[in-house]
């Protein structure tokens, strides 16, 4: 029986490991599984006869006591196995925690409407495949989403239904829709999600022509990137011309204002403040240096920003030319648009204007979101900043918490009007806008803006890509002579000291 | 508990006695190294390939994403190396108790004070430790190396682990083998055997039915193990492991029943 049982669990391995060597079983694989299933049924059944031989009560009750203990423990394996996977108890220990599902990305899990199907298409030995069906795994453990995989080869019709053009590609199907994720992240599965959703967020006036970020430029000085998000966040994006604009659309629900570097004409700048009276809301992100009018309409609302560029010598991110030049804020205040950010969750800001705010009426609410640290102040002479490279001492500036995002509430005719002001416009640029946490600071401040705090979250960061330099050939050397080669001399030495020895005693 | 203590011992003298030992440990040490090796040259080769065609030095931007010491590297070498577990451990476990069964020094070990279970949990416990061992020896190259590349010491960590629970299992298996034969050899190439077809059952997709396939992943080794490589340390991935030890044990036990009762 045991020799049997042999000849089939043999033959069984070749078999496969026939197909794994030619990727499908052909003859000498068929041919070694037939062999292997008559051979184990054989010996299944030998082994059973052998066992009804088995004579006397006190025989059967050790082998009835034996199987019941393989039996028992088979069934502890499963139930232990099953209550963990029940449990859902996972660690990852990835450095960069790859695999903890963004806020977001529960949150679109959790609203999906109804059962949305990924399909992981894969081609044979791609190494990255692993990696997306784990992420796939975990957003399935959050929501309701329905894995499956296919092979390319095996489906060469949903390359063209789907058009997937490479293995490791995800299409994900709800209802009759699908979006097709070419390299998937958690990022781009979200962004997918969203997109499926038909999430409506409202629609977005961007102000364009007196030298406003440009939302559809993609090198690093443009917004293309602000612009995609707002769309993935269900923003409909309409850009007006602020020379020619008398009255802002009434369709508006958030105007944008990214950074005007040349004066507003007096007539756009009325018709945003009319806006303003009758409730509208304003995202604006202003320029240090730059005066556009936009300014003086803020400091109208209790916002003013005083002239000078904001120098935090504390959190520099030390990419500036001029020591805190470019701060790192973290400190930020209790309120919707800061949700979730905390010390270890910053907002990267490159030359930025400080605020200070008064209440226009006692009713209005203003407030600070994010500030530099304590030992901050406003440079006012820009000809220091131009002659001092590298530390920056601080002269006779008072040094304190330096506003860089507030915002405000001010309820007007039985409506309310909602502004949010940024002290630096390169914030949202393609170079800084996915740096750290911006990116979830600006969406989430055009989220209030827009009256639609239950979308406000933090979403999924872009990861790093793995290790692409080469390892010095020196020391990959020298680990290779110091502990690839030492200790397997070392072992064999020991195993050929042993056996003379033995041959000897 | 001093019978146990006693056979644990022996078992231990008999490991750490016997030139197959060392030299299994050499083989895995060996094939480790060389592996690696071989993969960081090519991965240092590709990568030099696309310095030269960007023609301005070294740009990361220029290679794709999936070029790079994870999945060119290590993913690869910890794939062979589950592999060539397959094929070493088993050298290792062979002897463990079908020597014994050879010798008729199992008949001696029943009639001490030990349970069947007692004996077979010794030396299950003896063979987990130099396995753990030889997990040590295996992982150190490939750690050192990748350690250089700096990545995180956690991810490190849960690849060890799984390699270790891996290791543990396949032992196990080879164990439950050795316990049901007194030939050294067919213990090996039934616990090879075992182990490999143990070890994916993703050639069957294409014949099974979908609940079929996913019953059969869940009892296979490589998805448990694959996702320690990704430095995720899934509770019931280690219970899997465990599981299969726990009934491992329970089967070998099962050959001391059937030798009681003369089968």
């Amino acid at each position: 029986m045991r020799q049997v049982a042999l000849v089939g669990f043999v033959a069984l391995a070749s078999a496969i490991a026939s197909y794994y060597l030619t990727n499908e079983f052909g003859w000498f694989g068929a041919a070694n599984a037939a062999v292997a299933l008559v051979a184990l049924v054989v010996a299944a059944a030998s082994g059973a006869r052998q066992l009804g031989r088995i004579g006397g009560a006190a025989s059967h009750r050790v082998v009835g006591r034996g199987l019941l203990i393989i039996l028992g423990s088979v069934v502890m394996a499963v139930g232990m196995e099953r209550a963990a996977a029940y449990s859902k108890l996972q660690f990852d220990w990835t450095f960069e925690r790859a695999f903890e599902l963004a806020p977001a990305t529960v949150k679109a899990l959790r609203e999906l409407p109804g059962e949305a199907t990924a399909t992981l298409y894969r081609e044979a030995g791609d190494p990255r495949i692993r990696r997306t069906r784990l992420l796939l795994e975990r957003m399935a453990e959050e929501g309701n989403l329905r894995l499956r995989e296919r092979s390319l080869a095996e489906h060469p019709e949903d390359a063209g239904r789907f058009e997937v053009g490479s293995s490791n590609t995800v299409v994900i199907v709800l209802g009759d829709r699908f979006e097709t994720v070419g390299r998937p992240t958690e990022g781009s599965l979200y962004e997918a999600l969203y997109r499926l959703q038909s999430a409506e967020g409202g629609q977005v006036t961007v102000l364009r022509g007196e030298g406003e970020g440009d939302l559809s430029r993609t090198d690093d000085g443009g917004y293309a990137g602000l612009s995609a998000a707002l769309a993935t966040e269900g923003y409909d994006l309409r850009s007006v011309v602020s020379a020619s604009m008398d009255e802002v659309p009434v369709t508006t629900d958030v105007l944008l204002v990214v950074g005007a570097r040349r004066p507003l004409r007096a007539q756009s700048l009325a018709a945003i403040r009319r806006y303003l009276d009758a409730g509208g809301s304003l995202v604006a992100l202003l320029e240090p240096g730059a005066e556009s009018g936009m300014e003086a309409l803020l400091a109208e609302w209790g916002i003013e920003s005083p002239e000078g560029v904001v120098i935090d010598p504390a959190r520099d991110s030390s990419w500036a030319s001029v020591a805190g030049l470019d701060p790192v804020a973290y400190h930020y205040w209790d309120h919707p648009i800061a949700q979730g950010l905390n010390r270890n969750r910053m907002t990267f800001f490159s030359g930025a204007r400080s605020f200070r705010l008064r209440r226009p009426r006692p009713e209005d609410e203003v407030s600070k979101v994010v500030e530099t640290t304590r030992f901050a102040w406003i440079e006012t002479d820009p000809t220091a900043l131009e002659q001092r490279s590298g530390h920056f001492e601080r002269d006779d500036h008072p040094a304190d918490f330096q506003p860089l995002v507030v915002c405000g509430r001010y309820p007007r005719n039985g409506r309310e009007t909602r502004i949010v002001a940024f002290g630096d416009a390169d914030f949202a640029s393609n170079q800084n806008l996915r740096s750290l946490y911006n990116l979830d600071l600006l969406i989430n401040a055009v989220h209030w803006a827009a009256e639609n705090e239950p979308m406000i979250t933090l979403r999924p960061k872009n990861r790093p890509t793995p290790v692409q330099f080469p390892i010095p050939l020196t020391n990959t050397l020298q680990t290779l002579y110091g502990v690839g080669l030492l200790v397997p001399e070392l072992l064999l030495i020991v195993s050929g000291a042993l056996w003379l020895r033995r041959r000897s005693g | 508990m001093t019978e146990l203590r006693a056979l644990v011992r022996k078992e231990f003298a008999c490991l750490f006695g016997s030139p197959t030992a060392y030299l299994t440990l050499t083989m895995i040490a060996l094939v480790t190294a060389l592996i690696f090796f071989d993969h960081l040259r090519i991965y240092n080769q590709i990568l030099f390939l696309y310095s030269t065609t960007t023609m301005g030095g070294f740009d990361t931007g220029a290679i794709p994403d999936h070029i790079n010491l994870w999945d060119r590297v290590f993913f690869p070498v910890m794939e062979t190396l589950g592999l060539t577990l397959i094929g070493t451990i088993p050298l290792i476990t062979m002897r463990v108790f079908a020597e014994e069964h050879a010798r008729g020094t199992d008949e001696l070990l029943i009639s001490t004070h030990l349970t069947p279970s007692l004996v077979v949990l010794g030396k299950f416990l003896v063979t987990f430790l130099f396995v753990a061992l030889v997990m040590i020896v295996s992982f150190l190259y490939p750690a050192t190396a990748i350690e250089q590349g700096g990545l995180g010491v956690e991810h490190l960590a849960a690849v060890f682990v799984g390699l270790t629970l891996h290791g543990f299992a396949i032992a196990a298996i080879g164990l439950a083998c050795s316990a049901y034969t007194s030939s050294q050899l067919i213990a090996a190439v039934s616990g090879w055997a075992v182990a490999f077809t143990l070890w994916d059952f993703s050639w069957a997709n294409a014949f099974v039915s979908e609940r079929t396939a996913r019953f059969l992943e869940a009892i296979a080794l490589h998805p448990r193990y694959g996702s320690f490589a990704e430095g995720i340390v899934d509770l019931d991935n280690i219970f899997y492991f465990v599981g299969i030890a726990l009934v491992a044990m329970a089967i070998a036990r099962f050959a001391f029943d059937l030798r009681r009762v003369g089968s």
